[in-house]
């Protein structure tokens, strides 16, 4: 079995490793198909590698990192990818036994072509029987892998011949034995311990069979035979096959004495593995190792992404043991005729001692519940309490006859927000399962339960750890409470031609037109309607056609795994996610004349790289009813992942509105302070336009980069090209290039097109821009977008790129002092505000520093208008007394900064004052708006506001 | 179905080892006996355990709030909220909060701190307590406009048109009566008090101010009342002595055994007020602007209060509209102005101003109050003004190393030129009068 699934793993990495290509075979096989994605060429022989982490009730949660994108040519030439390539299932890490794949395979028979499935049942029977190492598999695998040499075996026999040497290396494990009793999967006949709880496959008839030199032919030496995939062994990503195991903690191990050492572990801990490894002396070889050490270098995978993947979280957990925090499931309702202890609590979580403490007076909770509704006639929302030295907030949320209480740490969630962040994890708990009962009141959600809500107070209490392993900037937590917190989604926009292709694309993939794919090419009835998606790129919202509140559920859901910052960093090389979920405006329309069909909806996600579409689904209605837990649809992955590929050209002119100069002009809070500025203009020959083209000259970095991609831009625009895009077939060749295999006689130009980009991307690599970029150059020199000056800031001199900054300005006079802004869009659920990438161009020291304090100030703002809401539409008349300060309109608050640590005795540290402010505007639409400037110039803030909203063009 | 009425506000008294209820005031129906024990038994309840309750919030802005005092007493005040579910729910915790320290501190003044602290007659304390209530329900109402002191700790003040006769005055009564705590306290608000009045700790001046008004209130002309001091002398009583010298003013020393009600009533009172009549009247005439009519306030400062952040002393005055240009919006009522205004400092202090009372409380006070979730704590720049605008008017507020000012404009006035008001009525009122 565990070999089983190390297959599996190669067969991930050739499909990934396909992918990793560049999607570009995928473009050929699509132009020459009718209309979209032609299956028999890609998913036939291939079944999808997620495939199996669907679990019995339907649900899929896959997601595949991938190398950056230097590193993906090599990835594919050497085993790094496999220690990265390793899958998850939402809940544990499940070892797959026959049986629940049969049942799978039983419960998966919708929507799928009969000889396929067949195909793929042999294929699974077949399996088991293999104990083999994944190199020795069935035909079909063993040509793929001849093609794409992704080994995980070091010591194959065709390669024995180079010298090596042998060395000592130590390799620290977590291990985890508790998970073993907890997993319900037999240990392995011959594996034992070894197998099951670190994850190395051993088996002592290979040794000699296997044809070892004599000397080393030793029986009871661990030679390393194989990995299983998901194990510890395989996630440190150091342990390679052909490795002798020496000792554990200082034991010196072997086969003989290996399983009582290992079953001597007592819970869950790390312990040094000391290995005899092979080091390879060859040139050959040098170069692979160089590359898996550098994997090993860059910090291997975040931990948050290892959260996400279920492995084992204990000792996240433990770092935050001692914070006291608690999610518990109370019943209201208790049977008196049979007291047991603990009897009222339906779910609790964590088991800390912090929380048990909390757990201890769960009495407080459900006393006060149950008598303060009757004393002041209103339901219960939060205490605070002191438990020793800290202070816990305590968030209720009372439903029918339960009760869920959450406490955190005031440190980290101040009472202003601990209601947002209740309801907020309410609302994502009853889209995933429907209501608080259904979510906490069956037993096997319990471990799905547990991990939801490892997440949330990971994310709240440490975030810091969670990206610990990538490469982003400190997190700020006021930041995230805000950000997340707003009932929106982080918005970008696009300029209009490439937001029209994108729409364009979506639009066609809703109308659910899948050719000789759709079930209306077979006569069947259609299994499921697309209500709509929605479109991500690296965390901003491109697109979407979901009405509002399902957009909010399905970014609530987003949000709580922590999709969006994934896909912002190049790491997901494949992202599938299929479960059923209950939209909450559907579920509680009431609307009298027309009521929404009972139909039940699935949510399904799909990332590749940067893209990230999620698309919800309704089954019932129009469509065919769902029975049973249905996993996900292959045609619909499919299908979407087509759409995403096909949306990846379009990535060249998203990637240049994101590199952009930032569109109303941004200020760098350090330029203000006297003293840093004297330094910039040493560095940056003091003009007066510095503070005005910020991003432009700071980003020097940037600059460089840009002139290049114009450069060749330029280059590109050689007369035949732009022949072909002025005239009328220009025109055509526009629409099908954007959508490729659109009709069939653009395949030969959209095929040489797709040749340049592969040439364009051995020159540049960075924006695969070819065709698109040149489409795009000629429409937008026509009309100049104001938002876009990508290819215009080249063409203009200083002074007209002046005039034009100035046009962009928000702030008066004549220096522009914006630092930040946010504006909120609650009719449609966005928001928008200066992008990552702008935020980093304007670097300083003051300015992230300005910002956690912009946001931490947002907090309260949003506090203010957000109290004063109810009583809106009230006449100041029939408010009663003691009524508190009325709807704020507008808030603003003017702080001061000094540098830190600033040396100078003699003089007293410069300062630099700033405002924040936010407006609440309800006419034409209601809006929130949030800005911070200097204070050098006083602003109208609903001015701004307009000019803002106006500006974005929301 | 609701025990307690909208926007009403009970306190609940207990002793805090046995739980046996002493008093209960405010809210006209007093809450059923079961609740008052369930209330202080889930407190009990969580101090078992080693967690310590402190606050709860429901809907509609209801709150409890739990405290205990020396190990003694435990004080409960629950209150109703308003109708709406406008809950400005921090603004009222905060209320609350300074409320439960009031009266603690309210009845160690009356009663000492020892009858609190070690109770042997339950009962007996139960009838002792009873002197106490005229004063916790005029800390409960809070209905007297204009004054500010309960809540931000500072000693109302007014600022008397020729300060300096008065001063002369009140030192030299005082040290006639063998005192060196004397005051002058007009309109409820001190206009003079000598050097040592002002070196008590803040919420002491502002407890004996509210003393004197609820004594001045009973109508008599003089009287000799025994007070502990919460924090200066909790153990041992002081004299109270309070002479009427106008209706609206009172002269009060803090002394020892001498000299006699009688004997400082006959002997001193005539002998230095008698001369300054007129300048009474004057200062009476100042009335509830507490600023003398050489400050010029501009015309667009509806309500305003300055705080001495050195001096720990506050004035306050809300304008009465005068003519308004129709077509304006309706100006707020004087009592609402008075409500934003308090509404607005806590909104500010609680916010973004800290209030560095934390010098002068008890440890234990300042214990407490560290725990309070310091949302001010988490700004990494130093906040210095602020605004707010609703639909009946702005406020804004802003704070200097030594002051605090907070203002209400009409809706009339442009935002950008509030800035502009604040900062010259400050200027105005401290060149003026040496604030």
């Amino acid at each position: 079995m565990a070999t089983a699934d190390a297959r599996k793993c190669i067969d991930t990495n050739v499909c990934g490793g396909k992918t990793e290509e560049d999607g570009v075979e995928m473009h050929s096989n699509d132009c020459e198909s009718t209309s979209s994605f032609n299956s028999s060429d890609y998913s036939d022989d291939l079944e999808p590698e997620w495939l199996d982490d669907i679990q019995k009730n339907g649900e899929l949660f896959y997601l595949e990192l991938s190398e950056g994108e230097e590193q993906a040519a090599l990835a594919n030439a050497n085993q790094g990818v496999a220690t990265n390539h390793v899958r998850f299932s939402e809940k544990e890490a499940e070892i797959l036994t026959e049986q629940n794949k049969k049942q799978r395979c039983a419960s998966r028979t919708k929507g799928e072509p009969a000889l396929k499935r067949l195909a793929r049942i042999l294929r699974r029977k077949r399996r088991p029987s293999q104990r083999k190492p994944g190199a020795k598999d069935g035909g079909k695998e063993n040509s793929a892998l001849s093609s794409a040499p992704a080994s995980i075996l070091k010591n194959q026999p065709g390669q024995r011949q180079a010298v090596t040497v042998q060395q000592l290396k130590e390799v620290c494990v977590y291990l985890n034995p508790k998970r073993l009793a907890g997993s319900s999967a037999p240990l392995c006949e011959g594996g034992g311990l070894l197998e099951a709880l670190l994850g190395v496959v051993h088996r002592a008839s290979w040794s000699r069979g296997l044809g070892d030199p004599p000397e080393v032919r030793q029986e009871d030496r661990l030679t390393v035979h194989g990995l299983i995939p998901n194990s510890p062994a395989i996630k440190c990503g150091q342990i390679l096959i052909g490795d002798v195991l020496v000792a554990v903690d200082d034991v010196d191990v072997s086969s003989e004495n290996i399983e009582r050492v290992l079953s001597c572990i007592p819970g869950p801990t790390q312990v040094r593995l000391l290995l005899e490894t092979v080091a390879p002396a060859d040139d050959s070889r040098a170069e692979d190792t160089s590359s898996v050490r550098k994997t090993k270098a860059s910090p291997p995978v975040s931990q948050l992404v290892r959260l996400l993947w279920g492995e084992d979280t204990a000792e996240l957990q433990m770092s935050i043991a001692h914070v006291p925090h608690i999610v518990m499931f109370l019943s209201l309702k208790l049977d008196s005729a049979s007291p047991q202890e603990e009897e009222e609590i339906l779910y609790q979580y964590p088991a800390s001692e912090a929380s048990g403490q909390l757990k201890g007076v769960r009495g407080i909770f459900l006393t006060l519940c149950d008598m303060l509704e009757n004393v002041t006639g209103g339901r219960i929302l939060s205490s605070s309490l002191l438990l020793g030295k800290q202070l816990v907030h305590v968030g209720y949320w009372k439903e029918s006859n339960n009760l869920l209480v959450v406490g955190l740490p005031a440190e980290r969630v101040p009472l202003l927000c601990l209601q947002t962040v209740v309801g907020d994890v309410v609302r994502t708990l009853k889209v995933m399962y429907g209501s608080l009962d259904r979510a906490f009141c069956q037993a096997d959600h319990a471990p799905r339960l547990d991990h939801f809500f490892c997440l949330f107070f990971q994310q709240l209490i440490q975030p810091s750890r969670l990206r610990d392993g990538s490469s982003a900037p400190p997190t700020d937590v006021s930041g995230t409470l805000f950000l997340d917190g707003l009932p929106a989604v982080r918005w970008l926009t696009l300029p209009p031609e490439i937001k029209m292709e994108v729409d364009t694309v979506l639009s066609d993939f809703e109308s659910s037109d899948f050719g000789e794919m759709s079930e209306d090419f077979f006569g069947l009835r259609r299994l499921y309607v697309i209500l709509g998606s929605c479109l991500f790129y690296k965390s901003y919202l491109i697109a979407n056609h979901l009405p509002k509140e399902d957009l909010l559920d399905v970014c609530l859901y987003c949000q709580h795994y922590c999709l969006l910052p994934l896909a912002s960093e190049q790491r997901v090389g494949q992202l599938v996610i299929w479960r059923e979920v209950f939209p909450q405006q559907r579920a509680s329309t009431n609307n009298p004349g027309y009521s929404q069909p009972q139909g039940r909806h699935f949510l399904l996600i799909v990332g590749l790289r940067h893209f990230m579409q999620c698309v919800l689904l309704e089954a019932g209605g129009c469509a065919s009813a769902a029975l049973g837990s249905p996993g996900p649809d292959c045609v619909y992955v499919d299908q979407v992942k087509a759409t995403l590929l096909q949306l990846e050209v379009l990535q060249a002119g998203v990637e240049e509105r994101l590199n952009a100069p930032p569109a109303p002009c941004l200020s760098c809070a350090d330029w203000f302070l006297p003293a840093a500025r004297d330094r910039l203009d040493s560095l940056a020959s003091s003009s007066p336009v510095f503070s005005k083209l910020a991003g432009a000259v700071r980003g020097s970095s940037g600059g460089s980069r840009g002139r290049s991609l114009f450069g060749e831009r330029a280059r590109r625009s050689s007369p035949q090209r732009s022949q072909s895009d002025s005239g009328s077939e220009g025109q055509m060749d526009a629409g099908t290039s954007l959508a490729p295999g659109l009709s069939p006689h653009s395949t030969p130009d959209s095929g040489r097109k797709l040749g340049g980009r592969r040439d364009s991307l051995g020159s540049g690599g960075s924006e695969g821009s070819g065709g698109s970029g040149g489409l795009f150059k000629i429409p937008r020199m026509k009309h100049p977008n104001p938002f876009f000056l990508g290819t215009l800031k080249k063409t203009l001199t200083e002074r007209e790129t002046e005039e034009m900054y100035n046009t962009m300005k928000l702030t008066s006079g004549a220096e522009n002092t914006l630092f930040h802004y946010v504006v909120m869009e609650s009719v449609q659920g966005i928001f928008i505000a200066p992008t990552h990438r702008e935020e980093a161009q304007l670097s300083g020291s003051i300015h992230p520093q300005l910002i956690r304090n912009f946001h931490h100030c947002c907090l309260s703002i949003r506090a203010a208008f957000q109290q004063s809401l109810p009583a809106r539409g009230r006449r100041a008349a029939d408010r009663p007394q003691g009524w508190g300060l009325g709807p704020v309109k507008e808030h603003g608050v003017l702080f001061q900064c000094k540098p830190e640590n600033w040396t100078d005795q003699r003089k007293p540290a410069p300062t630099m004052t700033y405002w924040v402010i936010g407006r609440m505007l309800l006419e034409p639409v209601p809006q929130e708006f949030y800005v911070c400037f200097h204070d050098s110039v006083a602003e109208v803030p609903v001015e701004m506001a307009f000019r803002l909203s106006f500006g974005l063009a929301l | 179905m609701m025990m307690l009425q909208h926007g009403s506000t009970q306190l609940l008294c207990l002793t805090a080892s046995s739980g046996v209820p002493l008093f209960t005031r405010g809210a006209s129906k007093q809450l059923p006996f079961s609740v008052i024990g369930s209330l202080n038994g889930v407190h009990m309840f969580g101090g078992g355990h080693g967690v310590v309750l402190s606050s709860c919030e429901t809907e509609g802005g209801g709150k409890v709030v739990w405290r205990v005092f020396q190990d003694s007493m435990m004080l409960i005040v629950v209150s109703g909220g308003g109708q709406d579910g406008a809950g400005d729910s921090k603004e009222d915790e905060v209320r609350l909060q300074r409320l439960l320290e009031n009266v603690w501190s309210c009845m160690v003044l009356v009663l000492g701190q020892d009858e609190l602290t070690n109770v042997r007659n339950v009962e007996r304390l139960k009838r002792d307590l009873r002197s106490c209530f005229s004063l916790i329900d005029q800390l409960l109402e809070d209905r007297q406009e204009g004054i500010l002191g309960n809540l931000t700790h500072c000693a109302d003040s007014l600022l008397p048109p020729n300060p300096t006769l008065l001063q002369e005055a009140v030192d030299g009564f005082a040290q006639a009566s063998d005192s060196e705590f004397g005051c002058l306290i007009v309109h409820g608000r001190i206009a003079a008090a000598t050097e040592k009045w002002w070196r008590l700790a803040p919420p002491e001046v502002v407890l004996l101010s509210a003393l004197i008004r609820s004594l001045s209130a009973s109508g008599s002309a003089s009287c000799d009342y025994p007070v502990f001091l919460p924090q200066g002398s909790p153990t041992v009583a002081h004299r109270l002595l309070r002479f009427q010298l106008l209706p609206g003013a009172d002269v009060c020393v803090l002394c020892g055994p001498t000299p006699s009600l009688h004997s400082a009533e006959s002997g001193m009172v005539g002998r230095f007020w008698t001369p300054l009549v007129e300048t009474l009247r004057d200062c009476l005439a100042v009335g509830e602007h507490s600023l003398p009519r050489s400050v010029s306030l501009r015309p667009d400062v509806l309500a305003l209060l300055l705080i001495n952040r050195e001096t720990r002393r506050s004035v306050s005055c809300v304008r009465t509209s005068t003519n308004r240009p129709l077509g304006d919006p309706p100006l707020p009522s004087k009592a609402r102005c008075w409500e934003i205004l308090k509404l607005f400092y806590i909104f500010s202090t609680t916010r973004y101003f800290n209030q560095e009372e934390t010098l002068c409380v008890s440890p234990e006070e300042r214990a407490q109050r560290a725990n309070t979730d310091d949302f001010v704590l988490g700004f990494s720049h130093q906040p210095l003004q602020c605004y707010l605008v609703t639909e009946e008017c702005k406020s804004y507020g802003l704070q200097t190393p030594q002051h605090q000012l907070f203002l209400l404009a009409p809706l009339s006035v442009p935002t950008f030129a509030l800035r502009t008001v604040a900062t010259q009525t400050l200027s105005d009122i401290v060149g003026a009068t040496g604030f």
